[in-house]
C-alpha cells in the first residue's frame, strides 16, 4: 500500500443520485479536466478548477431531478456530449452547455437508469428496459424485478449488441433484441455495471459487477454463456458498491479498479500478474460515494481519483502532494489560495445569514396570521434496510443531506438495538409504557455535530428463555412482523422531521435463490379458495424478502428460497385460487400458516388450509443445525476458559504443564475472542430455533408441549445431538 | 500529526484506572498498575532488577523486567507519589475494599498496613488544606479518610454516598488544596479540610476527577459525560456513547495551558481545549484505554503523556513543538474549515429555499394533499401546562405534563430531553396511530428534588403525514413538583420539624414557595402570619411549612432529607451566609439508635465468626497433618476419612465465609446509614456551618 492519496474539496452541489459525475475528456494527455454533475434539484453544473478556486463553465436552470448522467459521442471521437436522464426525459448538452436535444421518452415510470453507445441509447426504468436507435424505438424487455442498472458491450468491438441488465433477483440479464438470450446468477443484488477497463478487456466482453452486500465480480458475457473470471466477497463487512471505475492511478500501466461504497468507502484494487485483484489503497469519506471518475482535475499533471457523495461534494483523491518540497515560498502562496476562498466564503455566508435573518422573521410574522399556513420543507433522505446475513440482525442506514439532530426508533415489534461502533451518536431507550401503544421499542438517537449518516443494528431476535416468561405468543427468530418507524430530524429550521417506515417480514431469514435440492423429506402447505393471482402474490410479498412487487407474467410461478440461517428451503408455487408451500423446515410452514390464515381473515377470504407433515422432516433439520451448535458450543466453552489459562500463564510462567488442548487455546485465544464477538447471540439464536421447531412439531399435531421448553432447554444446556432427537420423538 | 514517541507492550492486563507512576527509587520512573488475580505489577524499565524473591514481590514469569507483587485481594484503587518528605522516593498505595497498604518497593517493606472499614473506592496523594504532612485520602463507603506516612488517621470526614472519585484542587484559590469528592448520589462536593464549601449536581456517577489548574477541574461520568467546572460553573461538557475510563490534565499543545485528556472504553484516548471542549488531538488503542497519566518514562528531561490500555499497550507523547503550532491531527485546518464554512452556507441556501417553498404554498388554501406533506396552519401554536396529579388506582400520584395543539392538528409523538428523571437522557410519547390526537398528557415522575429542565421536540402534523413539524421549547419542573398542595389537618402535622428566623418578608417566601412547588393557579397566599401544607407524591408524607409574624419559620417533615433540601433551597434563594437552626426528628433519630445498635451487634456476630474461622484452620492444619500421618503409614483407610472430614469442614468453612460475607455487607449498609445521618444533620443548616458539626 504505497499508493499515498491528499484529500482537497472542491465543491458542493445538491444531493446526488448513483452515477451522476463524470469527467469530460482532456484536450491532451494530463492536462486538467472539467468535471459535469447533475444533482436533485435538476441542475446540471459543468466546472473546472483554477488556482483552487471552481469556475464554473455552465449551470443549467433546476427542474426534475437527475437520476443519471453519462457521455456520449460519435464513436471513435472523444466522448464529450453530456446526456442527462430526468423523469422521463433524456436531455443532452454540448461541453459548453448548449441544449441539443431534449427527448421525451413517454415512458410511465421515470428512468432510474441509462446507457450512451454512439447512437444507441439504453434506458430502464423500475421494471421497463427500452433500447433507442437516434430516438426510435428499437427493442422493449419487461423485467420480472427491479433493474439497477443498464449497461451494453461496447458495439465497435463485438459484431452484435449485446445490452445487460443487473436486477434486484440477483441476476444479471444478457438480452439479444427483446429477448433474453441467458441469466446469470450473481452473488448479491447487483446495483452497478462497468466495462472492464472501460472497454470491456481482452475480448471486450468483460464486465464488471458490484452488489448491494458490497459484492465485486468480473464476468466475462460470450454469446453462449457466462464465465465467472474472479469475485471479491465483502468480509470487512463494508458498504454496498455504488460506482466503479477502471483508471491507472498507481501508474504502472495497468488500469486499476476504482470502487466507491455507500458507507463512504473509496478503494483502489489493482491487478496481479495472474489478473487478479489486490486491495491497494482506501479512504473513508464520511458519506455515500455516488459516483467516482480517475482523471486529472485540480492541477495540472497529477492524477487523482474524483468522488461525488451524496450531499453533493466534489472531492478529489490526488497524488498531488500536500505540502510542497520546494521553497517557503510556495507554500505562503498555496496559504493565500486557502485564505482567498475563506474569506470569499466567509463574505458570502454573512450576505446569506441577513437574507436567512429577513426570510425568517417574515416566516414568523406569517404564523400570526389565521389563513397562512406552514409548510414543511422537505429534505431528502437516503435509506437503506438490509438483513445481515451472517448474523441474522437488520441494518439501517440514514443519510441526510444535513446534519442530523435526532433520529426516533419505534416498532411495533419486538427488537432489540444493538451497538453500531462507527456510531457515534448518544442512544436512550425510553420505557415503553404500555402494549396498548403498540410499541415494543423506543428510543432516541441524538447525533454529535456534522453527522449526516447514521447506521444502526437491530435485533429482531428473542431469547428462547425470555419467550417462556411472556404471555402473548412470539416466536424467537422469525414468524414476527411489523413495522419499523424513524423519525429522523436535521438540523435546519425550520424544524421538521419525515417519517419513514420499514417492514420486518414474517420469514425475513430467507433470501431467493433460484436452484434448491428436491430429495430432502418436505412438509406441505396447500391453499385453496376464492383469490386473485394478485391476491395471493401480495400475501407472499408480504411474507418473504426478495420478492417483487408486481405481480410477475403468466398464469403460475414459483419462487425458491433459502433460509441464510439453516439453510432449509422454501419452494412457493402458487396461481389463482391455489397457492402450494413446500419446506424442510416445521417452524417456516407453522409460521406461513398463521400468517397467511390471518392475512385472508383481515380480507375476509374464505381460505382452505391443508397440509401434509413429514416426520422425518424434523430430524433432518435438526442434523442440519447440529454441525452450526456444536461449532458454537465449543467456541463458547473455548473462549470462558481463555481468561482462567491467561491467569495461569501470568502465575506459573509458562504453558508446558498445560493439556495441548488448553495451550492450543492460549496460542488462539485473539482469533476465537474475535470470533465470538462477531457472533455474540449465535448460539441463543439456534436454541430459539430448536425451541421454535419443538413447539411447532407439536403443534401440528395438535398438543401444546409449552410446558416441556424448560426440560427441551435443560436438554440444550448439555447438549448431545442424539439425546435432542430422542427427546423430540418421545416428547 | 503527533506520533507517539514510544510504544510497549506488556503482557500482563492492567485493571481501568488503576495504573500509575511513581520513582520508586528517588531516580528512575516505574509504572505500577493492578493486574489479574489480585496482584500489582511494576515495569522497571530501566534497572535491570537485582532478582529478589521476599514475600510479596517476585519476577514475572512473562517478562523480565516486570515484578509482580502479591495483594492477594482485589485491588480497588492504586496510586504512587511522596508520603515521606524525608525518604525522598515516591511509596505506592494500594487500597482493596478492607485494606489500605503503603509499600516501599525500594526496600521491599510495608510502610503501614492499615485495615479500613468503609473500603477504599478512590485514592488521592497529596497534601490538604493546613495539615502540612502529605496525605493519602481514601474514599469510601459514604466515608473519607486521610493517613500520613505512619498510617496515622488525620483526617476524617463522611460525605452523602459512597465515594467514586478523588482529586485535590485549590477551588477557592487560597493557595491550599482542597478536596473535590465524587459520589454515587451524583454530587461532586468540595471538602475544605472537613467543612463542605461547595456542592455541584451531576446527572450520573462521578467517575473522574482531575484538577486542571487554578479552580478549574475535569470531571466524567459514567454515562459517557466529560467536562470541566471553573469553581461552581461549568465550562462545557460533552457527552459521547462510550464511558471515559480515565481523565488527567495535560499541556500537549506547549500552549501553557492544560487540556483535558480522556481515555474512553473504546480504545479512543483524545484532547480537549479546557475552553472549549474542541478536540485538538486523537489516537486509537485497540483495547479500552486503563490510564491517562504523565512521566518522564525515556529520562531525557521530557515528560510525555502516558496512556495505557486495559490489555498492557503503553503509549507515550511529547508535547507537540512551536512548529507544529498546535496543530497535532493530520487533517489540515484550513481544509475543514472551508468543509465547515460550505456545509454553513448548504444549510442556510437550504433554510431559504425552505422559505422560498413555504411562500409558494401559503397562496393556495389548505387542501387534502397538504397532510401527508405535514402542511400545517401557519397560527398553530403548541401549549404547555404542568400540574400535579393524585393519581388513580392504575396510576400512581404523578407531575403531569400537558401539550396541546391551538387547532385540529395531531401530535404524533413528544420526545422529552432531560437530565436524571427518566432511564436515559430521554423519554418518548408515541401514541399508536388509532389514538392520535391534538393533546397529549405525560406522566412524569422525577425520582430526585432538583429543578430539571425539561427540552421538548413535539411532532405535528395530521393523520397522514409523513412529515412533522417539530415545535422545540423548554420547559423547567421546579425542585419541589412531587409535592402536592393539600388541606392541613392538625392530626397529620408530622412531629418533627426545623425551625429557625428569616428576616425576608413573607412575600418574598411566597416567590420562593412559587419557584419551587408547583402550585395550582388559584392558589393566594396572604400575608404573614400563614401555613402551607403539601403531601408528597411519593410515599404521602406530610410537610408543614408555618411562618410566623416574627420571621420565625417552622418546617415539618419526617423527610430529613426533605428537611435538608428545604434548608439549602431557601439559604440560596435568600442568599443567606449563616442559618442558625433548631431540629428535632425523633422518628428517624429513633431509627438510627436501631440502626447503632445493629451496628453493635454486626461487629460481634463479625468477631464471633473470625474467631470460629481462627479454630477451624487450627483443626485443618492437625487433619492435614494426620492425614499425611496415615498416608506416610500407609493406613489408606484412615487417610480417607481424614480427608472426608476435612472435606467436610472445608465445606463448613465455605459456609462460614458466606455468612461472613452476608454480615459484612449488612454491616456495610448499616455503617453507610449512620454516614449519611451525619451528613444530613449537617444539611439542615445553611451557609457556612455546613457540615462542621461532623
Amino acid at each position: 500500500m504505497d499508493l499515498n492519496l491528499n484529500r482537497a474539496d472542491y465543491l458542493q452541489v445538491g444531493v446526488t443520485s448513483q452515477k451522476t459525475m463524470k469527467l469530460l475528456p482532456a484536450s491532451r494527455h494530463r492536462a486538467t479536466q472539467k468535471v459535469v454533475i447533475g444533482d436533485h434539484d435538476g441542475v446540471v453544473m459543468c466546472f473546472g478548477m483554477k488556482k483552487g478556486e471552481a469556475v464554473a463553465v455552465f449551470k443549467t436552470l433546476p427542474g426534475q431531478k437527475i437520476a443519471r448522467l453519462e457521455l456520449g459521442g460519435v464513436l471513435n471521437t472523444p466522448q464529450e456530449k453530456i446526456f442527462v436522464a430526468a423523469g422521463s426525459e433524456i436531455r443532452g448538452f454540448t461541453k459548453r452547455g448548449k441544449q441539443f436535444l431534449s427527448f421525451e421518452t413517454n415512458l410511465t415510470e421515470s428512468i432510474k437508469a441509462m446507457h450512451i453507445s454512439g447512437s444507441d441509447l439504453f434506458l430502464s426504468a423500475s421494471y421497463i428496459y427500452n433500447h433507442y436507435c437516434d430516438c426510435k424505438d428499437q427493442h422493449y424487455y419487461l423485467s420480472g424485478d427491479k433493474i439497477n442498472d443498464v449497461i451494453c458491450l461496447p458495439v465497435e468491438r463485438l459484431p452484435s449488441i449485446t445490452p445487460v441488465l443487473a436486477c434486484q433477483d440477483r441476476v444479471l440479464r444478457v438480452l439479444q433484441g427483446s429477448d433474453v438470450m441467458y441469466e446469470t446468477e450473481v452473488p448479491g443484488p447487483p446495483t452497478v455495471l462497468a466495462l472492464h477497463n472501460g472497454n470491456g478487456g481482452n475480448s471486450g466482453e468483460d464486465l464488471l459487477f458490484g452488489t448491494s452486500d458490497g459484492k465485486l465480480g468480473l464476468i466475462q458475457i460470450t454469446t453462449s454463456k457466462p464465465i465467472h473470471k474472479w469475485e471479491i466477497r465483502n468480509e470487512k463487512k463494508l458498504g454496498g458498491i455504488l460506482c466503479v471505475d477502471s483508471f491507472d492511478i498507481v501508474g504502472d500501466g495497468v488500469k486499476d479498479l476504482l470502487v466507491g461504497r455507500d458507507d463512504g468507502v473509496v478503494q483502489v484494487y489493482s491487478f496481479d500478474n495472474t489478473n487478479e485483484p489486490v486491495l491497494r489503497f482506501d479512504q473513508m469519506l464520511s458519506e455515500s460515494v455516488t459516483s467516482i471518475q480517475g482523471g486529472c482535475v485540480g492541477k495540472e499533471g497529477y492524477d487523482e481519483i474524483v468522488v461525488s457523495t451524496y450531499s453533493g461534494w466534489v472531492t478529489g483523491l490526488t497524488t498531488e502532494p500536500m505540502h510542497k518540497e520546494s521553497g517557503p515560498g510556495e507554500e505562503v502562496k498555496i496559504n493565500q489560495e486557502m485564505q482567498n476562498k475563506i474569506s470569499n466564503l466567509r463574505s458570502e455566508l454573512e450576505h446569506l445569514q441577513y437574507k436567512v435573518l429577513q426570510e425568517r422573521e417574515k416566516y414568523q410574522q406569517s404564523s400570526q396570521s389565521s389563513k397562512a399556513k406552514s409548510a414543511v420543507p422537505s429534505f431528502s433522505v437516503n435509506d437503506k434496510f438490509t438483513l445481515n446475513k451472517d448474523d441474522a440482525s437488520y441494518s439501517l442506514i440514514l443519510e441526510v443531506q444535513t446534519a442530523i439532530d435526532n433520529v426516533l426508533i419505534q416498532s411495533d415489534v419486538p427488537i432489540d438495538l444493538l451497538d453500531v461502533d462507527k456510531n457515534s451518536a448518544v442512544v436512550s431507550f425510553s420505557s415503553c409504557d404500555s402494549e396498548s401503544n403498540d410499541n415494543f421499542l423506543l428510543a432516541t438517537y441524538r447525533c454529535q455535530a456534522n453527522t449526516t449518516r447514521l447506521e444502526l443494528k437491530l435485533d429482531a431476535m428473542i431469547d428462547a428463555r425470555k419467550l417462556l416468561k411472556k404471555k402473548k405468543k412470539i416466536r424467537s427468530i422469525e414468524g414476527q412482523y411489523g413495522t419499523l418507524q424513524a423519525y429522523v430530524t436535521p438540523r435546519i429550521q425550520p424544524k421538521t422531521c419525515q417519517v419513514r417506515q420499514y417492514l420486518i417480514k414474517p420469514l425475513s431469514l430467507h433470501q431467493r435463490t433460484h436452484f434448491i435440492d428436491h430429495d430432502r423429506p418436505m412438509n406441505t402447505l396447500t391453499l385453496t379458495g376464492q383469490f386473485s393471482f394478485a391476491e395471493v402474490h401480495s400475501w407472499v410479498v408480504f411474507c418473504l424478502p426478495e420478492v417483487p412487487e408486481k405481480p410477475p407474467a403468466g398464469e403460475c410461478v414459483t419462487f425458491y428460497f433459502q433460509n441464510t440461517f439453516l439453510d432449509t428451503q422454501l419452494e412457493s408455487t402458487y396461481r389463482k385460487g391455489e397457492g402450494v408451500f413446500k419446506s424442510d423446515n416445521i417452524s417456516t410452514i407453522s409460521i406461513l400458516k398463521d400468517v397467511l390464515s390471518k392475512e385472508a381473515t383481515k380480507r375476509k377470504i374464505n381460505l382452505n388450509i391443508s397440509y401434509e407433515i413429514n416426520e422425518v422432516s424434523v430430524k433432518h433439520t435438526l442434523k442440519l443445525i447440529h454441525p452450526k451448535l456444536e461449532y458454537q458450543l465449543l467456541l463458547a466453552k473455548k473462549v470462558q476458559l481463555i481468561d482462567a489459562l491467561k491467569e495461569l500463564q501470568v502465575h506459573e510462567g509458562n504453558t508446558n504443564f498445560l493439556i495441548p488442548e488448553y495451550r492450543c487455546i492460549l496460542e488462539e485465544a485473539d482469533h476465537l475472542q474475535e470470533e465470538y464477538k462477531k457472533q455474540p447471540a449465535h448460539l441463543e439464536r439456534l436454541y430459539g430455533m430448536i425451541t421454535d421447531l419443538f413447539i411447532d412439531k407439536f403443534k401440528f399435531k395438535g398438543t401444546n408441549v409449552k410446558t416441556k421448553v424448560p426440560l427441551l432447554l435443560e436438554i440444550l444446556d448439555s447438549y448431545d445431538q442424539n439425546t435432542l432427537i430422542a427427546f423430540f420423538e418421545a416428547a | 500529526m503527533l506520533l507517539p514517541v514510544f510504544t510497549l507492550k506488556l503482557r500482563h492486563k492492567i485493571s481501568p484506572r488503576m495504573v500509575a507512576i511513581g520513582r520508586y527509587d528517588g531516580i528512575h520512573p516505574c509504572l505500577a498498575a493492578a493486574t489479574q488475580a489480585g496482584k500489582v505489577f511494576i515495569h522497571n524499565p530501566h534497572t535491570r532488577s537485582q532478582h529478589v524473591s521476599a514475600s510479596r514481590v517476585f519476577q514475572s514469569p512473562l517478562e523480565s523486567d516486570v515484578s509482580l507483587l502479591n495483594i492477594n485481594q482485589a485491588v480497588s484503587c492504586l496510586t504512587a507519589g511522596v508520603l515521606n518528605p524525608e525518604l525522598g522516593y515516591d511509596a505506592l498505595l494500594v487500597g482493596t475494599q478492607t485494606n489500605l497498604l503503603a509499600y516501599d518497593v525500594y526496600n521491599n517493606s510495608d510502610l503501614f498496613y492499615r485495615e479500613v472499614a468503609d473500603g477504599a473506592n478512590a485514592i488521592v496523594l497529596g497534601t490538604l488544606g493546613d495539615i502540612s504532612s502529605p496525605l493519602a485520602i481514601i474514599g469510601g463507603n459514604c466515608a473519607l479518610q486521610g493517613f500520613d506516612h505512619e498510617g496515622n488517621d488525620l483526617f476524617w470526614t463522611v460525605t452523602g454516598d459512597n465515594v467514586h472519585s478523588l482529586a485535590l484542587c485549590d477551588f477557592d484559590g487560597d493557595g491550599k488544596k482542597e478536596l473535590l469528592v465524587g459520589s454515587e448520589d451524583f454530587d461532586i462536593r468540595v471538602f475544605k479540610e472537613d467543612e463542605i464549601i461547595a456542592e455541584m449536581t451531576e446527572t450520573e456517577i462521578i467517575t473522574s476527577l482531575c484538577s486542571m489548574y487554578g479552580s478549574r477541574f475535569g470531571y466524567a461520568l459514567s454515562n459517557g459525560t466529560v467536562g470541566v467546572y471553573d469553581k461552581t460553573a461549568r465550562y462545557w461538557r460533552i457527552k459521547s456513547k462510550n464511558h471515559a475510563m480515565s481523565i488527567h490534565a495535560f499541556d500537549l499543545n506547549s500552549d501553557g495551558v492544560c487540556e483535558l485528556i480522556t481515555g474512553w472504553s473504546n480504545g479512543k484516548v483524545d484532547a480537549r481545549s479546557d475552553r472549549t471542549g474542541e478536540v485538538i488531538f486523537k489516537d486509537n488503542f485497540s483495547s479500552a484505554v486503563a490510564g491517562v497519566l504523565e512521566g518522564d518514562y525515556r529520562m531525557d528531561g521530557h515528560t510525555q503523556l502516558i496512556c495505557c490500555s486495559v490489555d498492557g499497550e503503553i503509549r507515550g507523547y511529547l508535547p507537540g513543538t512551536a512548529e507544529m503550532r498546535g496543530n497535532l491531527m493530520d487533517t489540515s485546518i484550513e481544509q475543514d474549515l472551508v468543509r465547515e464554512l460550505s456545509q454553513k452556507k448548504q444549510n442556510l441556501l437550504l433554510e431559504l429555499r425552505n422559505y422560498e417553498e413555504n411562500a409558494k404554498a401559503e397562496l393556495s388554501p389548505l387542501n387534502e394533499a397538504d397532510g401527508p406533506r405535514g402542511v400545517i396552519p401557519a397560527n398553530t401554536k403548541l401549549h404547555t401546562a404542568l400540574s400535579v396529579s393524585l393519581g388513580h388506582e392504575t396510576q400512581p400520584a404523578h407531575v403531569e405534563l400537558c401539550i396541546s395543539t391551538s387547532n385540529d392538528t395531531i401530535i404524533r409523538a413528544v420526545l422529552i430531553f432531560a437530565e436524571g428523571i427518566f432511564l436515559g437522557e430521554s423519554h418518548v410519547v408515541h401514541p399508536s396511530i388509532h389514538s392520535l390526537s391534538s393533546s397529549i398528557r405525560i406522566p412524569v415522575t422525577p425520582p430526585k428534588d432538583v429543578p430539571v429542565d425539561l427540552h421538548l421536540k413535539t411532532f405535528v402534523g395530521y393523520r397522514s403525514s409523513t412529515q412533522f413539524h417539530v415545535f422545540e421549547l423548554t420547559r423547567q419542573l421546579p425542585r419541589f413538583s412531587m409535592y402536592a398542595l393539600t388541606a392541613p389537618h392538625a392530626a397529620t402535622e408530622p412531629l418533627s420539624y426545623v425551625n429557625f428566623i428569616l428576616a425576608e418578608r413573607a412575600q418574598r417566601v411566597v416567590i420562593w414557595l412559587n419557584q419551587n412547588f408547583l402550585l395550582p393557579e388559584d392558589t393566594n397566599i396572604q400575608n404573614a402570619p400563614f401555613q402551607v401544607c403539601f403531601t408528597s407524591l411519593r410515599n404521602g408524607g406530610q410537610l408543614y411549612i408555618k411562618i410566623k409574624l416574627s420571621g420565625e419559620i417552622t418546617v415539618n417533615t419526617d423527610d430529613i432529607d426533605l428537611a435538608g433540601d428545604i434548608i439549602q433551597s431557601m439559604a440560596s434563594f435568600f442568599a443567606i451566609e449563616d442559618l442558625q437552626v433548631e431540629a428535632d426528628f425523633p422518628v428517624y433519630f429513633e431509627e438510627l439508635r436501631k440502626v447503632l445498635i445493629k451496628v453493635d451487634e454486626y461487629h460481634s456476630v463479625h468477631q464471633k465468626l473470625s474467631a470460629e474461622m481462627a479454630d477451624n484452620s487450627n483443626l485443618i492444619r492437625s487433619l492435614l497433618v494426620r492425614a499425611e500421618d496415615a498416608r506416610l503409614m500407609r493406613d489408606m483407610k484412615t487417610m480417607k476419612n481424614r480427608y472426608m472430614e476435612l472435606y467436610d469442614l472445608n465445606k463448613d468453612l465455605l459456609n462460614g465465609y458466606k455468612i461472613r460475607c452476608n454480615n459484612h455487607t449488612e454491616l456495610l449498609g448499616n455503617l453507610k446509614a449512620v454516614n449519611q445521618a451525619i451528613q444530613r444533620a449537617g444539611r439542615l443548616r445553611g451557609g457556612k456551618p455546613k457540615g462542621a458539626e461532623a
